[in-house]
């Protein structure tokens, strides 16, 4: 087999990198764990330390309300042995990292961006190797600061990267199963299924190996997901020894959000401004809002489905309940899979100034504001909405390129001209 | 504080602790804390309260008694009776003190007791606008420093309003004025026993009465932040064009049609030159990766300044200075060697060192307003170097000419972060040693983060201005 010298030198890099910030800085770990950045409630290692205590003294890890994470986690860590747990761990989400850059490589060699069953982009010549796209992803600061902080999220973006990698290399089943876990891990991914289903159907139908007709291969891969979600949770309710408890304390925190810790996103503000009377109202609209792009995305960009996935990613970075770093870093991790459409984007210098500025912000005020005390909440959640700003610029700007880049294709002649709504 | 023995201080703290066990009025604890030293004692102290010390240097306080309120410290060092009360308010890296234990402080001394009050160590204020100018501007230049000031400072990182009463002057105030002080604020503290809420943390004194407040002083800091994004945003856009048309050629020859578009707008049309409407693509790695090479630089300064010990730290920055004469020059020639900078790639690193400059000055603004101010002011000749107003993209526009460079070799030279602090040294009449020695101080016992704007921050951004006008180049 032929080793590619590139990807050894850059798997090679990228190891020593993590492994020098692990060890050489011992307190780094902790100092990045705490960060409410990186550590959502629903995905905190501390957490997760807390809960895999619990599991290992045969208490409920679900009783107490601090562990909201998939009980599989938890089985998984409770195989370290806790003499080496900090090391191993370290080692685990390392070849975490590693395992979701190589699933990235194979999606950027499938060249589905370029060029999808239904549409090939005029500029497809212009883009970056898998090699480039892997380093883009392992050098990003914000995945090296969700590396080190350990959130179990990386679980998640790992499994979301594996399912879009099956898909486009033509095995649906494996996809499928991939996004089942990705859902068990965390519920949102659930809503990638239909874009998914999209892309391994149209993967499969341009090599001539789809007989279905569109409707049955979603029922028939519908199903199957339900299964694979049946089966995981019917692993977990044997794992707790036949409760049903976390159900209600996994996807149901997902779901209501009682945690209303301080993090990135945009929800936790609302809702403790909130009066309790409006509270399950604006639960239903927070998830219906978060659920309307699905399909509204799929139908207006069908023939690149890959982009779909790619746009509604970005959207969960924002617009999710408990969002973190690690989904920004997904985001950004196939954002680059695009590149040719990168020149038709109008302000990513102002959008990536304005996330450079609140990603220095964004700390500063919450020194302000819980250490400091001379700030308030206004201050951070100030800067979380900045933040997000700049995200949903590039998210919108993003998915202009590439609607402009489809227009130019069936109206060749107002190439280069501007767009003027009539 | 300053070296003196605080002998009445003391007397008068364990009188008042004696006193104080009469009434039954505290709804608190009251803890006397006396240390040999005035800078290290409190701070090993606070830190062992909050279980924040490190180990085997600062022993534990197993003892706790919930969380402090507010701290006065007593320092009067003086044999005989005292004229004024100078209140000193400024914390570790330029964090203030509620303003309102500042104000209660004020109202007892000078409305109760009518004794005078000085800040910043303006002992003459006759309220005239020199004098408000020249307080305000000491607070500055002491909050910019962020060093400590007194006993107070350490509290104050833990969100513990504190505050140094210091008896200075000969005149008639005696022991028992400064016991009723203090034994006033003790009481208005008593009073508060929710945290003051609401109230000014960010705020710059004039006078004992007279205060600026954030809103009014926070834009001028912003502003001089905001400018290197505004330029680093402008080089950018400039980095984007293409070179211009050769007018004069492509018009003579016959047939060939320059490239237009037609722009319209508001139902008015225009035509253009295509080149100015267009965008070239930017090539952004080797700039990317010089702007961040050059901060992580910074770590180089800041390791040496220290880590080395006390004897050699003013030859190090003699070392320092001198090797800092040529480093733009030297790292201008390597960069040449290794590849030459075209027109758009000079412009972007430009571009991105000031608006790494702006970012980090825009946050500093939020933590410490002077600091953020004084390096601001300092590197503002950055956004000026190079031909910055000029639109045009030719190489021969872009590099600065050879008489240019010198000149802004020369000039930013001048303000340079050694040279600034030598001309700071020699300027307030101050060892070099000594300053770098409570620098460092600081930064081993206080968590003093001054040093970290300096050799990151601003170091950086000199450095990257210094090697794009370097004549090497």
């Amino acid at each position: 087999m032929a080793i590619d010298r590139r990807k050894v030198l850059l798997f090679g890099s990228a190891t020593t990198l993590r492994l020098l910030l692990f060890f050489a800085f011992p307190s780094l770990p902790d100092l990045l764990t705490g960060r409410v950045e990186i550590s959502t409630p629903v995905t905190s290692f501390k957490r997760l330390q807390e809960g895999l205590f619990l599991y290992t003294h045969n208490v409920s890890p679900y009783d107490g309300g601090v562990f909201h994470q998939a009980p599989l986690l938890l089985s998984l860590f409770a195989l370290i042995p806790s003499s080496i747990f900090s090391p191993l761990t370290s080692l685990l989400y390392i070849a975490l990292d590693l395992l979701c850059v190589n699933a990235l490589i194979q999606i950027a060699e499938s060249d589905e961006a370029g060029s999808s069953r239904l549409f090939t982009s005029p500029r497809r010549e212009l883009k970056w190797d898998s090699v480039a796209i892997g380093a883009a992803y392992l050098f990003n600061p914000f995945t090296i600061a969700t590396c080190i902080g350990r959130p179990t999220s990386v679980f998640t973006n790992c499994a979301i990267l594996y399912a879009i990698s099956k898909a486009v290399s033509g095995k649906p089943m494996s996809s499928i199963l991939a996004l089942g876990l990705a859902s068990y891990l965390s519920l949102y991914p659930l809503l990638l299924l239909p874009p998914l289903i999209l892309l391994c159907y149209d993967r499969q139908a341009r090599n001539k190996k789809v007989t279905l007709y569109i409707s049955t291969y979603s029922v028939k891969y519908t199903s199957m997901f339900l299964g694979t979600n049946v089966w995981f949770l019917y692993l977990s309710n044997i794992l707790t020894a036949g409760s049903w408890e976390f159900l209600s304390s996994t996807y149901g925190v997902q779901l209501l959000l009682p945690d209303l810790t301080p993090n990135m996103g945009l929800w936790w503000y609302f809702f403790i401004e909130m009066f309790d009377s409006f509270r399950e109202f604006f639960l239903g609209v927070f998830w219906l809002h978060l659920g309307g792009y699905v399909g509204g995305l799929c139908i207006r960009v069908r023939k690149q489905p890959l982009f779909v996935i790619i746009t509604l990613l970005g959207i969960f970075a924002i617009f999710k309940p408990y969002p973190s770093l690690s989904d920004t870093s997904l985001y950004f991790a196939m954002l680059p899979l695009y590149r040719h459409v990168f020149p038709l984007m109008r302000y990513t210098f102002f959008a990536m100034a304005t996330i450079l500025y609140a990603t220095m912000l964004g700390p500063a005020f919450y020194y302000l504001w819980i250490y400091a005390g001379s700030g308030n909440a206004n201050f951070y959640y100030a800067i979380t909405l900045v933040w997000n700003l700049g995200l949903s610029e590039i998210v919108a700007d993003s998915l202009f390129a590439v609607l402009r880049d489809e227009w130019e294709v069936e109206r060749p002649e107002m190439k280069g001209k501007d767009v003027r709504q009539i | 504080m300053d070296g003196e023995l605080n002998q009445n201080g003391v007397a008068l703290t364990l009188e008042l602790a004696r006193y104080f066990k009469r009434w039954s009025l505290w709804s608190k604890d009251i803890i006397i804390l006396i240390t040999a030293d005035s800078r290290a004692g409190p701070q090993a102290w606070v830190d062992a309260y909050h279980d924040e010390h490190i180990s085997p240097y600062v022993a534990p306080l197993p003892i706790k008694s919930g969380a402090l309120q507010g701290v006065v410290v007593v320092d009067n060092a003086l044999d005989h009776h005292f004229e004024s009360i100078h209140i000193v308010y400024d914390g570790i890296n330029g964090q203030l003190p509620n303003l309102d234990l500042f104000n209660t402080a004020v109202s007892i001394a000078s409305g109760q007791l009518g004794m005078r009050v000085a800040l910043q160590r303006m002992w003459k204020h006759d309220d005239s606008y020199r004098e408000r100018l020249q307080t305000m501007l000491r607070g500055m230049v002491r909050q910019g420093l962020g060093h400590s000031s007194g006993p107070h400072s350490s509290f104050i990182p833990y969100h513990v309003d504190a505050i140094t009463l210091q008896a200075v002057g000969e005149g008639g105030q005696d022991d028992m004025a400064m016991g009723r002080c203090i034994e006033s604020i003790f009481r208005s503290l008593n009073n508060l026993l929710e945290h003051f809420h609401q109230s000014f943390f960010f705020y710059l004194l004039m006078q004992a009465d007279r205060f600026v407040s954030i809103g009014t002083y926070l834009p001028s800091a912003m502003l001089v932040a905001v400018n290197f994004t505004i330029m680093a945003i402008a080089l950018w856009i400039r980095s984007g064009r293409p070179p211009a048309p050769k007018v004069a050629t492509t018009m003579r020859e016959k047939g060939s049609k320059p490239d237009v578009d037609i722009i319209q707008k508001d139902g008015m049309a225009a035509i253009m030159p295509k080149e100015t409407t267009t965008i070239l693509e930017r090539q952004m790695f080797v700039p990317v990766s010089l702007a961040v090479s050059l901060h992580f630089l910074g770590v180089i300064p800041l390791y040496m300044f220290n880590h080395c010990s006390f004897e050699t730290l003013p030859y190090y920055f003699l070392l320092f200075t001198a090797v800092n004469l040529v480093l733009p020059t030297v790292l201008a020639a390597f960069i040449h060697h290794q590849t030459s900078l075209t027109a758009q790639q000079y412009l972007l690193l430009h571009s991105f060192s000031l608006l790494l400059l702006g970012m980090f000055l825009a946050t500093l603004a939020t933590l410490n307003f002077s600091l953020s101010l004084f390096v601001g002011l300092l590197s503002a000749p950055l956004s000026f170097i190079g031909n910055s107003f000029s639109g045009s993209v030719e190489p021969k526009d872009v590099f600065p000419s050879q008489r240019r460079k010198i000149i802004s070799t020369v000039a930013l030279q001048l303000v340079s972060p050694p040279v600034v602090i030598l001309a700071v040294c020699y300027f307030w009449g101050t060892n070099v040693g000594e300053m770098l020695v409570e620098a460092a101080f600081g930064w081993k016992v206080n968590g003093l983060w001054m040093q970290v704007i300096i050799w990151c921050v601003w170091w950086p951004a000199w450095l990257a201005g210094s090697v794009l006008v370097s004549p090497a180049l």
